[in-house]
């Protein structure tokens, strides 16, 4: 089971947090203000953090994750903020967070975002073969097959997929998806994403079975061969 | 009194037009009286060489007959004195008479008080002692040096004095007409602290007061602007927040009082969270149109390709588009501009979107990257039905929204982001109905 931290002051959210990352599945402690955050980030090992930039006392967020990365601990960090502007993410990416949410969250959004960071280690990321059950993509020859038929993707449709694959398993968000595949920090607002998504679909799962892209509502997509991840689930 | 500027530079333009007289008076001064005076002094030693070397070619004899012929040579005869005194202080020859104190030492001019012709008169004179012990006197009457002194200090004196009260005045003069032009700035400026926005400085002619008066001018203008927005932005908050937050309140009130069905509860506390949603979403909106139009982020730029950007957002909308039954197509070669990334390309998919959604009866959406004269532009181009001339002008307004279009999701703040960005990159929004259709280009400066 993996251990998170979460600091935050506010009850509430604290609260609110704690509970949804405890159905998740993780082990949780909170801690409310940062100087107890930073003892307990010392005594120890996290598997992920979940960290307010706005804090009571001392140490604000931003002051605790610079320690953090002084001393050389590079759990990865999840900084809650309520300053919603990409200046703000600039910064708290630059102060070595991994991942920034801006508050208010969509509980769907955190926990998609927190498991993307605590298995970060586990990824294939560097695989050149991907294989989920008889979906292959290789990332040289940019070759696809399903049941050993190629399929033809257009690059940013490839992109996509790979995207999907190194994350499988694991719900990927709207905004995640726009992040990591076109690499753009901005609400598209509209389904451009769901259309892309159904676009790949028609291709990868239309003439196949099971069905291996599968929509989490009110969260995004996951791309698994377990039926679990079935339009029922969650 | 001490701390005002128009004080201190009257004051330096007084000390410094009375520093200037005194130099000239003392220049005036030493080139006339002293220059007169050495005149005077040179006629003594010639006079007295003269006679000492009569003494010496003549003896006492020759030295009196060249003293009266001094005297009767009709030569500054109304001025000179000539005289040989024995040890004793008689006279001998000359016309000297009684003199006050002691005669000074041999060869040296002195002032001194003697009779001349019997007369007392003030004179410059030498005393050369002679070989037998007599003194032979040399001088000259001072009365025309001390007319022609009186002269030259009167006139200084007047001078000086003209000289001084005009400085006064003067510098009166000037730090009156400072004072005057400051004091009008100051009191636009006072009448706009109190809150009269609309006032501004009458600017006269094009010295640094106007300059400065156009600066501030230009500087009101633009805090008027901005307050224009605010309050429009305070209106429409006040009306298109209350509308959502009043909805989730009434359905949360009726959920309450139907709190028997557990299903009708779920379904309100949905759709309550959908118009929170909608409401966030405005907020961030109208904060991330705050922060653009603060400039902030200008710092963070850098170089890019705005057909890169248009061609990954028009692959990211294309599907979307396609959806719609629309064709969007990009056309453009690599084109560099010093920007942000993410709020480009926020601002064109907003562009893109605003035609789809608008445009879809045109079947076709255009993108395309452009330079004209030399400045680079991003254009997007619908076949749509077009904007009525009638909203032309009203559509980049914040939350105004054309009325055929309220139907249309959307929170009419869309095209003040997109101007909010492109001023933020030196841009300008121009919109134009394109016919058929209707094109919006971010024009930007000149790479």
């Amino acid at each position: 089971m993996p251990n998170c931290l979460v600091i935050e002051d506010d009850t509430e959210t604290r609260d609110y947090l704690c509970s949804g990352l405890r159905a998740a599945g993780y082990a949780v402690q909170a801690e409310i203000d940062g100087e107890a955050g930073n003892r307990r980030l010392q005594e120890t090992r996290w598997d992920v953090v979940v960290l307010d930039r706005m804090l009571p006392g001392q140490v604000d967020g931003l002051g605790i994750l610079e320690q953090m990365r002084s001393r050389g601990d590079g759990t990865p960090v999840l900084i809650l903020s309520a300053l919603n502007s990409v200046d703000e993410r600039v910064r708290g990416l630059r102060a070595g967070s991994d991942d920034y949410l801006t508050k208010p969250f969509v509980m769907s959004e955190l926990l998609a975002r927190v498991e993307n960071l605590s298995r970060r280690n586990t990824w294939s990321r560097d695989a050149a073969v991907l294989q989920v059950a008889d979906l292959q993509l290789d990332v040289r020859t940019m070759r696809v097959t399903r049941q050993g038929t190629a399929i033809t993707l257009q690059p940013r449709e490839f992109r996509l997929l790979e995207y999907l694959m190194r994350h499988e398993g694991q719900i990927v968000t709207r905004t995640m998806l726009l992040e990591g595949v076109w690499e753009y920090h901005f609400d598209p607002q509209t389904n451009v994403i769901d259309v892309q998504i159904s676009r790949l679909r028609s291709k990868i799962d239309k003439d196949f079975t099971p069905a291996l892209i599968h929509t989490v509502r009110g969260a995004g997509y996951v791309l698994s061969a377990s039926p679990t991840y079935g339009p029922t689930a969650r | 009194m001490r701390g005002s500027i128009a004080f201190r530079l009257a004051v330096g333009y007084g000390v410094l037009v009375a520093a200037s007289m005194a130099a000239l008076s003392v220049i005036v001064y030493v080139g006339t009286v002293g220059v007169f005076e050495h005149s005077i002094d040179n006629k003594i030693m010639t006079v007295e060489a003269h006679l000492a070397d009569a003494w010496s070619a003549g003896g006492r004899a020759g030295l009196v007959r060249e003293i009266d012929a001094q005297l009767h040579d009709l030569i500054d005869t109304d001025t000179e004195v000539v005289g040989l005194v024995d040890a004793r202080g008689h006279v001998l020859s000359g016309n000297v008479g009684r003199w006050n104190g002691k005669l000074p030492q041999s060869g040296e001019l002195a002032f001194g008080q003697m009779e001349r012709n019997g007369t007392p008169v003030s004179v410059r004179f030498v005393a050369a002692r002679l070989d037998d012990g007599n003194r032979l006197i040399v001088g000259r009457d001072l009365i025309e040096l001390d007319a022609i002194r009186t002269v030259v200090e009167r006139a200084l004196l007047v001078s000086g004095a003209v000289s001084i009260l005009l400085a006064f005045f003067g510098a009166q003069l000037f730090r009156s007409r400072l004072e005057a032009r400051i004091g009008r700035i100051r009191r636009t400026t006072a009448r706009i602290a109190a809150g009269e926005l609309s006032s501004r400085i009458v600017v006269m002619g094009s010295d640094e007061f106007a300059r400065l008066g156009d600066d501030i001018n230009r500087m009101l203008d633009r805090i008027e602007a901005l307050m224009e927005g605010v309050r429009h932005v305070s209106n429409s908050i006040a009306h298109d927040l209350r509308t959502p937050l009043s909805r989730v309140r009434s359905r949360l009130d009726r959920a309450l009082q139907a709190s028997a069905d557990p299903h009708a509860l779920v379904a309100d506390a949905r759709l309550a969270i959908e118009d929170i949603d909608s409401v966030i979403s405005l907020f961030d909106k109208l904060l991330q149109i705050a922060a653009l139009e603060s400039g902030v982020r200008a710092g963070t730029f850098e170089k890019l390709d705005l057909a890169a950007i248009a061609h990954d957002m028009t692959e990211l909308y294309e599907a979307a588009a396609e959806e719609q039954g629309i064709a969007l197509t990009f056309s453009g070669a690599p084109t560099p501009i010093r920007g942000d990334r993410d709020l480009l390309a926020s601002a064109l998919a907003s562009l893109i979107d605003n035609a789809i959604k608008y445009g879809r009866s045109g079947a076709r959406v255009e993108v395309r990257v452009e330079t004209a004269d030399g400045a680079p532009a991003l254009a997007v181009r619908d076949y749509g039905p077009g904007v009525p001339p009638a909203d032309m002008d009203k559509i980049t307004r914040r939350f105004y929204r054309v009325d055929q279009s309220r139907n249309l999701p959307g929170n009419g703040l869309g095209l003040s982001i997109v101007t909010a960005i492109t001023q933020l990159h030196g841009g300008t929004l121009v919109l134009r109905p394109a016919d058929p259709g209707f094109e919006a280009s971010m024009v930007f400066p000149q790479a």
